[in-house]
């Protein structure tokens, strides 16, 4: 597998909250940072919308990894949002592994608007993660017309 | 509204912004092929005046009901395209952006990947163009109207500016009196102004100002609604005195049977009052209070031949049948300002407070150099608990006159022990005051403090340390283990940390710096308004920098001590904020309730609540509904309270609830169109 | 062991009040070992109760299974009590389900059955197949004795124990109205050596073997059915709008249906392992029941179905929950 990873581009589904990680990935943008163009992006209004059955939906559809982000701690602009989805993203990245699921495709992290260095970070390390990994070749769908 | 979807797409150059990097015919192109795309254009800026044009003429010429624009973030125009919409005859709520600038043509060089990534973004919008939904966009209406609940500096302050302002404020405060701890005080630090004087022209006009409805000894029992319209149920409890024949004479408390053998709350029990009394001479409002519990009448049913103080009473104001009265009315905004209590120094036992009569806490303190209080300011040793009965003839001992006091700082603070890891931010400073003042008074006295750190950090903080410690106070380093009686001593045993001696310290009063804490009764406040609280069990504000006087919930506001240790100037700060954070809404009259609100599907609902424990915002109930005749509970979001996160959304297992603009049937097939390669 | 008279006279009790509506407890199965479901509405019917350790099902399942018939126009809904047996394991399936409100406490009956522990029946028809006539299954130290054509076979515990039995922390119920016997202490404890056994496999062989499972799963939702937890009006996963996965079955779909049904379960699966007897392929559910309730106490000292009082675990949080993982 290794050879073919090598010019293997992994796709990416990122759902990002509206207040901080998306605010932090726009100020990527606004200050002309670089990064992998795998990442691809689902706004939410808060990370604690996001249903951690949405990355197995994406996993089943063609991801080869989800990325889940929220504001740092104690920064949620709806105050609590972002410790469910710890909770949840926690419990389901530990499921997903055990079922045999790379703990690489399902990542998660807290970006705050001001962060738009960190948000290339993250890409770059969800990227390169994903791409160590390989493919998803699981469970994804093959039939692609809904 | 919703009928069969005809999207316009609209892609925007940016000038060379995205199309320097992105083919944007090419991205036309591909959404001209994408489901329901009835019209697909570029421009070079979209949210120009011509650009706009484009959407509004389309909208007008093919009959679009959805629309996505693939321009710049949707944080900086999509209230630009909204307007768009709705200028167009759409509900703004039928837009949908791609994102291609911020997250696209600015982060990716390369042409091909970024105008391939541009196509997954444009396509995920469409899919979801076509699942949106019109909302509604609400306002309420405002009730001109705040509730401050509690009347110590921080609700006076706030209860001063909005009625100043013009708007109407109801003030209820549970004591007999307003002002709360600052009206126990002597004098303040840094500055050494005399608290009763710049705080009792306040407490009068605050009873006196046409815009304020003050309701003293008082409790608030219910409050429902939102912003703008909360609906408020105040207890006023009964005095058994009538307010408006009570002259403040003071003749009833001079005869009463029980008088000097209360403990008066306000002097914290150094005092003594009967069941018939008024707090302290300055009290607001002068009118007497009977206190139920203690009135041999009221609670034995007989005091003596007949009540002493009925018969005194000239205006006749005293009624032993006057009943608590229930008083209702409607507000716009809640001011909650309800303040501390001191921590119990019962908590450290090895302190020995309430066992040693001279060790006091601070606040009794207060009270003993106070001018106004029980023993008109002179600093004595106290006989706790020793009834004087004045026989006749008997000559009383003058009290004897402490030769040394010592201060212990932070009792109650930075203490895990006691489970408070804060700093209460006003025990170095009243400490630094009091001995000041027992010098003061007493110029041969050994004043000495046990500290941790000096913290010295606001205006003029330092300065009066300084000034304090050159008055002669000594300072020393380390926290005592433990106090205890050597003859008619007592000792304070600890450590000096500058030196790492430890020492036996002989001293003839003890005053314990307790910290403040939250009400014990907090739970009350907590209950009716659904505050929550932060770990130090103080209020929690909205946001701890941005947000500071706001709660979670709109039109709820905090002022004062109740949302954290701070002193008299940054209550006063923290209850103008307030108090203009609460007249925005009042002064313009309506608010905008969120539209991406959630909604609940009661067919499916199994009520099982847990939307109702994730919702940050108490903004979900559990209803009683009829289902195929019989009785089920469902969800059910009260509109106004939602704030629009979605954490409902992911936590029902059902599916069940759904928040607008973010329902699962909308991401779904974005996130197909995103996995798909 | 629970006496059967005792068990009948109490039963008869109960099902003789005004405000008693149902009893739901065990009866003799038709053939072999088996234990099944008696739904009694009269006292006569009382005389089919039993309790054995063949009585292995969930009994709380029906509290929430039970079809609702729309109130014909002009009638009340019969809102009397649904009295119900339970052993230890079966009890959390009712504090689960007054946790997420699924009735009040008031709206039932509980007769408490504490447990020495049921037997696993594939072990027992393996061991006795083809027995057609009704055999008996009971308890004698730590021996289960079978009686059936005519024969009495004794039978070490450990050899037919179910294995839900070898881990159980509750043998005598948490909630209950009426104990039926005496207290049974813990005797048992969870090791999840199953779960820590998995986990150290690697990823490749992790989803060998678990392709394997999910492609054997025809997708009969059984499953799902027998759960006492699994009781939504209108299971999202069957819905065609949204729809979450599709009815096709393949190792796709069939992956998300289990790994929707595990999560939809995490901290709330109480461990009684129906889902696992009843599965027609031998699917092992409860490997992945139990790998969220693992973590679910390991991470968050969390264990459903033990008080009814708590929070439900996804929607609560604490401050310092762990965040390693996080980047
Ligand atoms: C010993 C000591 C000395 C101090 N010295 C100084 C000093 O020198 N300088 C300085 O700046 N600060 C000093 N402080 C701090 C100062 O007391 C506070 O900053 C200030 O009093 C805070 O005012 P507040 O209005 O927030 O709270 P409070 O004064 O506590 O007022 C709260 C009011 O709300 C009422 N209330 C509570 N609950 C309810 C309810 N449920 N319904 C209705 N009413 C309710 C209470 O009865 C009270 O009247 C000192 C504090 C202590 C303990
Ligand atoms: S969207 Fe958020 S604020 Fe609105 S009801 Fe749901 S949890 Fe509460
Ligand atoms: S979480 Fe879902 S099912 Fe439960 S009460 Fe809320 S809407 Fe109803």
């Amino acid at each position: 597998m290794a050879e073919k990873n090598s010019d293997f581009e992994p796709n990416i589904v990122a759902f990002l909250c509206n207040w901080c990680s998306y605010a932090g990935a726009d100020l990527a943008g606004t200050s002309r940072i670089q990064y992998p163009s795998n990442v691809r992006v689902i706004r939410v209004m808060c990370s604690g919308r996001v249903n951690p059955l949405f990355v197995m939906n994406a996993l089943q559809q063609g991801a080869d990894g989800v990325l889940i982000s929220g504001c740092h701690p104690g920064d949620c602009h709806y105050m609590q949002g972002n410790y469910y989805a710890r909770r949840r993203f926690m419990l389901m990245r530990n499921f997903l592994e055990y079922l045999g699921v790379e703990p690489e495709r399902v990542r998660m992290s807290w970006v705050s608007a001001s962060e738009g260095a960190k948000w290339k970070e993250v890409i770059e390390e969800v990227v390169s993660g994903v791409k160590s990994v390989g493919p998803m070749n699981k469970f994804q769908r093959r039939q692609l017309n809904w | 509204m919703n009928g069969k979807p005809k999207i316009g797409v609209y892609v925007c150059h940016c000038g060379t912004n995205i199309a320097g990097v992105v083919n944007v015919e090419e991205v036309v192109q591909f959404a001209s092929t994408l489901p329901d795309v009835v019209v697909a254009r570029n421009y070079s800026y979209m949210c120009s005046d011509p650009g706009q044009a484009l959407i509004t003429d389309d909208i007008e010429k093919f009959g679009l009901n959805r629309v996505v624009v693939a321009s710049c973030s949707p944080r900086m125009h999509e209230p630009t395209f909204r307007k768009t919409l709705l200028s167009g005859g759409l509900n703004p709520y039928f837009l949908e952006m791609a994102n291609i600038r911020e997250q696209c043509s600015w982060v990716h060089e390369d042409p091909i990947a970024a105008t391939e990534k541009a196509k997954r973004i444009v396509e995920a919008a469409v899919v979801k163009a076509r699942r949106l939904e019109a909302l509604d966009v609400k306002e309420v209406d405002v009730e001109p109207a705040c509730l401050i609940i509690g009347a110590g500096i921080a609700g006076i302050q706030a209860a001063l500016d909005i009625a100043d302002a013009g708007f109407k404020v109801y003030l209820v405060e549970k004591s007999p009196t307003v002002g709360g701890h600052m009206a126990q005080l002597d004098k303040t630090f840094p500055t050494l102004d005399c608290s009763a004087c710049i705080l009792t022209p306040k407490m009068v006009d605050v009873a006196n100002h046409p815009n304020i409805e003050l309701m003293t000894y008082s409790q608030v029992e219910e409050i429902s609604g939102y912003i703008g319209n909360f609906e408020v149920k105040v207890r006023k409890k009964s005095r058994f005195v009538d307010m408006d024949k009570c002259t403040g004479c003071g003749a009833c408390a001079e005869v009463c049977r029980m008088a000097g053998r209360i403990p008066n709350e306000f002097d914290e029990g150094i005092g003594m009052r009967g069941a018939i009394y008024l707090p302290f001479p300055q009290a607001v409002p002068a009118k007497y209070t009977i206190d139920k519990e203690n009135c041999l009448f009221l609670s034995k049913g007989k005091c003596g031949e007949s009540p002493k103080c009925k018969e005194a009473c000239q205006a006749e104001a005293i009624n032993f049948d006057l009943q608590d009265e229930i008083v209702e009315f409607k507000v716009g905004t809640i001011i909650v300002a309800t303040g501390y209590d001191v921590f119990d120094a019962r908590k450290k036992p090895e302190y020995a407070y309430g066992v040693y009569d001279n060790v006091l806490t601070a606040l009794e303190f207060e009270r003993l150099v106070n001018a106004s209080g029980p023993t008109g300011g002179k600093i004595v040793m106290l006989e706790r608990g020793k009834k004087k009965k004045k026989k006749e003839g008997e000559e009383v001992e003058p009290p004897k006159v402490p030769k040394s006091i010592t201060f212990i700082q932070c009792v109650g603070s930075r203490d895990k022990s006691v489970g408070n890891e804060y700093c209460s931010r006003v025990c170095c400073m009243y400490t630094a005051k009091l001995a000041h003042l027992a010098k003061d008074k007493i110029p041969d006295c050994e004043v000495t403090i046990f500290y941790m750190d000096v913290r010295a950090f606001g205006k003029g903080f330092e300065e009066f340390y300084d000034r304090v410690r050159r008055e002669g106070v000594r300072y020393i380093r380390g926290n005592p283990s433990e106090i205890f009686k050597r003859g008619d001593k007592l000792v304070v045993k600890a450590e000096d940390t500058l030196t790492a001696t430890p020492l036996e310290h002989e001293t003839d009063m003890v005053v314990l710096s307790v910290g403040l804490v939250p009400r014990s009764d907090n739970r009350e406040i907590i209950d009716l308004l659904k505050l929550s609280q932060s770990s130090d069990l103080f209020y929690l504000e909205a946001h701890p920098k941005l947000r500071p006087v706001d709660t979670a919930s709109d039109g709820i506001f905090l002022a004062g001590v109740c949302q954290g240790p701070k002193d008299i100037p940054d209550a006063v700060a923290q209850a103008k904020g307030a108090a203009s954070a609460a007249m925005i809404p009042m002064a313009s009259g309506k608010v905008k309730v969120e539209a991406q609100t959630s909604v609940v599907n009661e067919a499916t609902c199994r009520g099982c609540g847990f939307c109702v424990a994730v919702c940050p915002y108490t903004a979900i109930e559990l209803v009683e509904v009829n289902r195929n005749g019989w009785p089920v509970k469902v969800a059910r979001v009260n509109e106004a309270l939602c704030k629009g996160c979605g954490a409902c959304a992911a936590a029902c297992l059902s599916g069940s609830i759904q928040q607008r603009s973010f329902k699962d049937i909308q991401i779904l097939p974005q996130i197909q169109a995103l996995g798909v390669k | 062991m629970v006496e059967i008279e005792k068990l009948r006279e109490i039963a008869r009790e109960v099902i003789s009040r005004e405000d008693v509506r149902q009893l739901i407890g065990y009866r003799q199965g038709t053939y072999g070992f088996r234990a099944r479901p008696a739904f009694v509405t009269t006292p006569e019917e009382v005389d089919q109760l039993i309790f054995s350790p063949a009585c292995v099902n969930n009994l709380a399942t029906y509290l929430t299974l039970e079809e609702k018939l729309p109130v014909p126009r002009g009638q009340e809904p019969d809102l009397r009590k649904v009295a119900v047996m339970v052993k230890g394991c079966d009890s959390r399936a009712l504090v689960q389900q007054m946790e997420e409100k699924a009735y009040e406490r008031d709206r039932i009956v509980v007769l408490g059955i504490p447990c020495t522990g049921v037997v696993d029946m594939d072990k027992v028809e393996e061991r006795f197949p083809n027995v057609l006539s009704r055999g008996e299954i009971a308890m004698e130290g730590d021996k289960f004795v079978l009686s059936f054509d005519g024969k009495r076979e004794e039978v070490p515990k450990e050899e037919l124990l179910a294995d839900k039995c070898r881990r159980c922390r509750y043998p005598t119920p948490l909630v209950y109205d009426q104990l039926l016997d005496e207290e049974v202490a813990r005797f048992a404890d969870d090791d999840y050596s199953d779960v820590l056994e998995l986990e150290k496999r690697s990823a490749e062989e992790k989803w060998a073997y678990w392709e394997e499972k999910f492609s054997r799963c025809i997708r009969c939702y059984s499953c799902r059915n027998v759960c006492p937890m699994c009781y939504c009006e209108d299971c999202v996963l069957d819905r065609l709008n949204p729809q979450w996965m599709r009815r096709s079955v393949d190792i796709s779909e069939n992956t998300a249906y289990h790994i929707a049904r595990a999560y939809h379960l995490a901290g709330r699966c109480i461990q009684c392992g129906e889902c696992q007897r009843v599965c027609p392929v031998e699917i092992p559910l409860m490997e992945l029941n139990r790998k969220f309730y693992k973590d679910v106490e390991e991470l968050y000292d969390y264990e459903p179905g033990t008080d009814a009082e708590a929070p439900p675990l996804l929607a609560t949080f604490k401050v310092d929950d762990r965040e390693d993982f996080i980047l």
